[in-house]
């Protein structure tokens, strides 16, 4: 969840409350809030409200919690006699921009419009890629003309940040942000640009802006550009900063586009979704009437129409993440308070029931405590040097020490036996888990395996040590057992044993090869023992 | 208890009464020094007084030993001599070593004078009588005699302890002592002759390995009973996935930045999907609901699941019959750095209710008992936001000494998701992650012992009795 940090005291002097306050407020937009120091706290804000990720939104939001300000602001549009025209753009085909005039920056409100930006650039651009804007100084700009066209790798400007002219290619190499962003839209040799009617370079989406039209607290008014690969995501993008800095005071003017999907922007655009009261309380399993529907939902900053039996809901162009009747039901749940919900008394309709997994589970652990065995808990993941014949690789480790996850529990607990050799002997465990093997009949090609193990460490061990318990130990579900000669690496040849019932595998048994038990730097002989619970659980 | 050497010297004592130790060596044929430590045990069990006396004892040496059987030098010189004067040298010839010894005691004795080199004897025959008897009588003989020979060191005197015991208390009943019973002396009844041994009783014993289970297992093994005892049944699923069951299904885009390599286990190679309605169905609600184009072959990636709600979305998937409520306790793995509070492998608990009818509310209420369960008594609700739900919450629970903690993610599954599978009642749905919980309610100060490689920790780990409230 992105977060943003704020000058307090702008949102407690606004909405004239107290800290204490905010936090109770905030928690019910889906924030949290922590202290950074005396004047600045940190917001954590989820990703379905990008709205949030500026201080005006906040502030916008909080006082229709506090019914200081109710339904959809009007804010200041005004058109403008700028242009905004589109070329083909292969890699980022779709651009809008927009107009602010008449806002006042201070140095903390500077700082937070750019971490606006760069939050919006990460979750809602999905790292610039999806969408990306460009923030520029409207004096500074000296065409009412703006194309937004491609350039080849030559053409010159002075980027961000610079002294000097640099061209397309320098940047891409050069630049921090070239080096990250440069490939996102780089296509055939040419890169996006936004530029002035005459050739000067604003902003090459999505990497960097030129250092012409640089914005400082001085700046009055801003061209404010969108560009990216989703028409709808551009769209939304220019109407959250366009209204959030409306709301700090500015002025919309908005400017003509020539394209083939709009002919002006911002768009501001808005939906309505039709709903009646009766569906909200089923949902919710409450019993509010249409009026208070409607109060609610005018604190959750929607315009209303009371169409008699239905509610028209109008959303505001700056929510996204109002999809259909049961997002507006949760506004409502949200405004009303969930923890004014009373939850509702609970109900048993039927007998519960464990799986039969479980079920043998437990059989089995009980068995094992009785043949004195303590249960030990180890991980799944594994480096894959334990592991022999097919298993899973994951492909993104954090660590080798678990890049692979296990096909057998038995390396499991030899690891387990390395750590304890300090330990009061003997020694006696045993674990029953889940191992994954391949296995083709499944969707994934793989598939979970119920397995248990036993291993004895002594300063002395004999196979028929471990085999004593654990045959009574299966005896006891009722599985006769055959014992039969059989090898496998991790044993010492003639001392190993397949163990079988009903003509089956069921496991194998033996005491552990000294070459293994070098490898592992364990000075103790060990007997062990894995068992095919899947196996078992088809003979019982 | 009375040990056999115990019973053997009380049974002389209760014939004779009273007996000194020596008395009881010979006669028990016990060595006096053992006599002594077990008439010291005796006495302090209260069966015997013990009188401690000194006295002087006198011992014959080597030297008095063998002049008691050869005789006396000055006999042997008076006997040489027959009543006639001899020369010296001769003498000396024949009694060799103890010629001077002789001479001097036979000149204190007057019984004979040196004249220059010739010894005259004064009397014809001469026995040491007194002596011999002293040498065999020490404590009778005279006080001089008893010098004189102690002087020529044929004897030597000692001082001697001598325990006096008297028996007190007669033993009731008086039994040789075993250490072990045997099948053949309770069998053959002869078990009754014996008294059995103490021991050390209030010594520590050896170490004894016990069988004993996992804590954290039996924790999990608590809140499967827990969910049962409400009513659900418990479901599970394998952890290699499919992206569609661990995101797709679930509502969640594929651009979704919860979707990116960091924030799951991938697997390579592709699963496979068969059942082609609900693919179409899911492309048509994301493509519907986040405007972009579906893609059927990321939706078959492998992974390890990061969440048990691809459990849940599996059982969606079956299409099951309402109502019906299911759990699953499961582990899910997720790229993550490891330290006192972070895994990445742990578990969750899912779990889902599908009812006509089935409100946020009811949702509340379900999530409220299973915390009052698990022995939080107060929660708090807070508005969330997942990609599958809504409305959504995450649920607080309260933990003493750590304030108000985030349990759990809560919501009513979104009508995309009920309509992907055909399913038009309603339905709620949770998950909630285990080992953090464990880790609080467990007292535990880093997770990473909740899989504690020591065995020491294990077997040294209290067993919790009031685990559920």
């Amino acid at each position: 969840m992105p977060t943003i940090n704020i000058y307090k005291w702008r949102l407690l002097n606004e909405l004239k409350i107290s800290e204490t306050q905010l936090e109770d407020l905030l928690f019910n937009l889906k924030s949290e809030m922590k202290p950074i120091d005396q004047d600045h706290i940190e917001i954590e804000i989820n990703n379905d409200r990008p709205d949030l990720l500026f201080v005006y939104g906040i502030i916008r939001s909080i006082k229709g919690l506090l019914k200081k300000e109710l339904g959809e602001p009007r804010y200041s549009v005004k058109d403008t006699d700028y242009v905004f025209e589109i070329k083909e753009v292969p890699s980022r085909p779709y651009a809008l921009a927009a107009v602010v005039e008449d806002i006042k920056f201070d140095d903390e409100l500077l700082k937070e419009l750019i971490q606006f930006q760069e939050k919006l650039h990460i979750t809602v651009g999905r790292k610039r890629k999806k969408i990306a804007i460009g923030l520029h100084d409207l004096k500074k700009i000296d065409s009412k003309h703006i194309i937004y066209t491609t350039v080849n790798l030559d053409y010159k400007f002075i980027p961000l940040n610079s002294d000097k002219e640099m061209s397309v290619r320098e940047i891409l190499e050069s630049t921090p942000q070239g080096k990250e962003y440069g490939n996102i839209s780089l296509l055939d040799g040419k890169m996006p640009a936004i530029m002035q009617d005459d050739g000067q370079i604003l902003s090459l989406p999505p990497v960097i802006n030129s250092e012409k039209t640089r914005i400082n607290t001085k700046t009055q008014s801003l061209f404010i550009d969108v560009t990216g690969t989703s028409l709808d995501t551009v769209i939304f993008t220019l109407d959250v900063i366009v209204t959030n800095l409306a709301e700090m005071g500015g002025k919309i003017g908005r400017i003509k586009v020539i394209s083939p999907y709009v002919d002006k922007s911002p768009l501001l655009q808005h939906k309505s979704i039709k709903i009646t009261a009766e569906y909200i309380n089923k949902i919710l399993g409450t019993n509010l009437n249409k009026n208070e529907i409607i109060e609610y939902l005018k604190m959750a900053r929607f315009d209303v129409n009371d169409l008699g039996k239905e509610i028209e809901v109008i959303i505001p162009p700056y929510r996204n993440d109002i999809l259909s009747q049961i997002d507006i039901t949760e506004e409502v749940a949200i405004t009303y308070g969930y923890n004014n919900l009373s939850p509702s008394p609970y109900k048993i309709e039927k007998m519960g029931s464990l799986s039969n997994r479980t079920k043998l589970i437990r059989i089995l652990r009980d068995l094992s405590i009785g043949g004195g065995f303590t249960e030990i808990f180890t991980f799944t993941l594994i480096n894959e040097s334990f592991l022999l014949g097919d298993f899973v690789k994951i492909l993104n480790p954090i660590t080798v020490d678990y890049n692979s996850v296990r096909n057998s529990l038995l390396p499991s607990i030899l690891i387990f036996l390395s750590k304890n050799q300090h330990a009061r002997m003997p020694i006696r465990v045993f674990e029953i888990g889940d191992v994954v093997i391949r296995n083709e009949n499944t969707e994934t090609g793989y598939s979970n395996k119920l397995n248990a193990a036993y291993a004895i460490m002594n300063s002395r061990v004999s196979f028929e040590e471990l085999q004593a318990p654990l045959h009574e130990i299966l005896n006891s579900l009722g599985i006769n057992l055959v014992y039969k000669r059989d090898t496998h690496p991790l044993f010492i040849e003639g001392r190993i044993a397949s163990i079988h019932a009903n003509n089956k595998k069921i496991g194998i048994i033996g005491e552990v090869n000294p070459n293994i038990l070098e490898k592992l730097g364990i000075e103790y002989p060990i007997v062990m023992s894995e068992i095919y619970l899947d196996e078992i659980k088809d003979i019982l | 208890m009375l040990s056999e050497s115990e019973i053997k010297i009380l049974e002389y004592l209760s014939k004779k009464r009273e007996a000194s130790a020596e008395d009881i060596s010979k006669q028990l044929n016990i060595p006096i020094e053992s006599v002594f430590s077990i008439s010291q045990l005796l006495k302090e069990k209260g069966y015997i007084e013990v009188e401690e006396k000194k006295v002087i004892k006198y011992e014959l040496t080597d030297e008095g030993k063998r002049r008691l059987k050869e005789g006396f030098p000055e006999e042997k010189l008076v006997k040489l001599l027959d009543g006639k004067e001899k020369k010296i040298h001769e003498l000396k010839d024949k009694l060799g070593r103890d010629f001077e010894i002789s001479i001097g005691w036979a000149k204190r004795k007057g019984l004979v004078k040196i004249d220059g080199d010739t010894v005259i004897p004064l009397v014809k025959d001469y026995e040491a009588k007194e002596e011999k008897e002293a040498l065999i009588n020490p404590e009778k003989a005279n006080k001089d005699i008893l010098q004189q020979l102690l002087n020529r060191k044929l004897l030597i005197k000692k001082e001697e302890k001598i325990l006096n015991i008297r028996l007190i208390r007669e033993p009731l009943e008086i039994k040789p002592a075993l250490i072990f019973l045997t099948p053949e002396l309770l069998a053959s009844g002869e078990w009754k002759k014996y008294a059995l041994r103490e021991y050390n009783v209030e010594a520590y014993p050896p170490f004894y390995p016990i069988g004993k289970k996992h804590f954290f297992k039996e924790f999990l093994e608590r809140l499967r009973d827990l969910m049962r005892d409400l009513g659900f049944k418990e479901v599970y699923s394998d952890y290699v996935e499919i992206e569609f069951y661990n995101f797709d299904l679930l509502f969640q885009a594929q651009d979704h930045p919860a979707r990116e390599i960091h924030d799951s286990f991938a697997i390579s190679g592709k699963g496979k999907l068969t059942d082609e309605k609900l693919i179409e169905r899911v492309k048509q609600i994301h493509e519907r609901g986040w405007k972009y184009n579906w893609d059927v072959n990321i939706s078959m990636r492998l992974m390890l699941r990061s969440q048990t709600t691809a459990t849940t979305a599996r059982v969606l998937a079956s299409r099951p019959k309402p109502p019906i409520r299911v759990f699953t306790i499961g582990k899910v793995f997720r790229p993550d750095s490891i330290d006192a509070t972070h895994l990445i492998e742990f578990h969750q608990l899912d779990g889902l209710v599908i009812e006509d009818n089935f409100t946020f509310r009811d949702l509340l209420g379900t999530l409220k008992e299973i915390f009052n369960g698990i022995g939080i008594k107060e929660i708090r609700f807070k508005p969330a936001y997942f990609p599958f739900t809504e409305p959504s919450v995450e649920v607080y629970g309260k933990i003493e000494g750590l304030g108000w903690v985030e349990m759990a993610g809560a919501g009513l599954l979104r009508p995309e998701i009920l309509e992907a599978v055909e399913i038009n009642s309603s339905a709620g749905a949770w998950g909630l992650g285990i080992d953090r919980l464990a880790m609080l309610l467990l007292g535990l100060k880093d997770i990473r012992l909740l899989y504690a490689t020591d065995i020491e920790y294990l077997r040294n780990r209290k067993v919790e009795i009031n685990a559920d409230n």
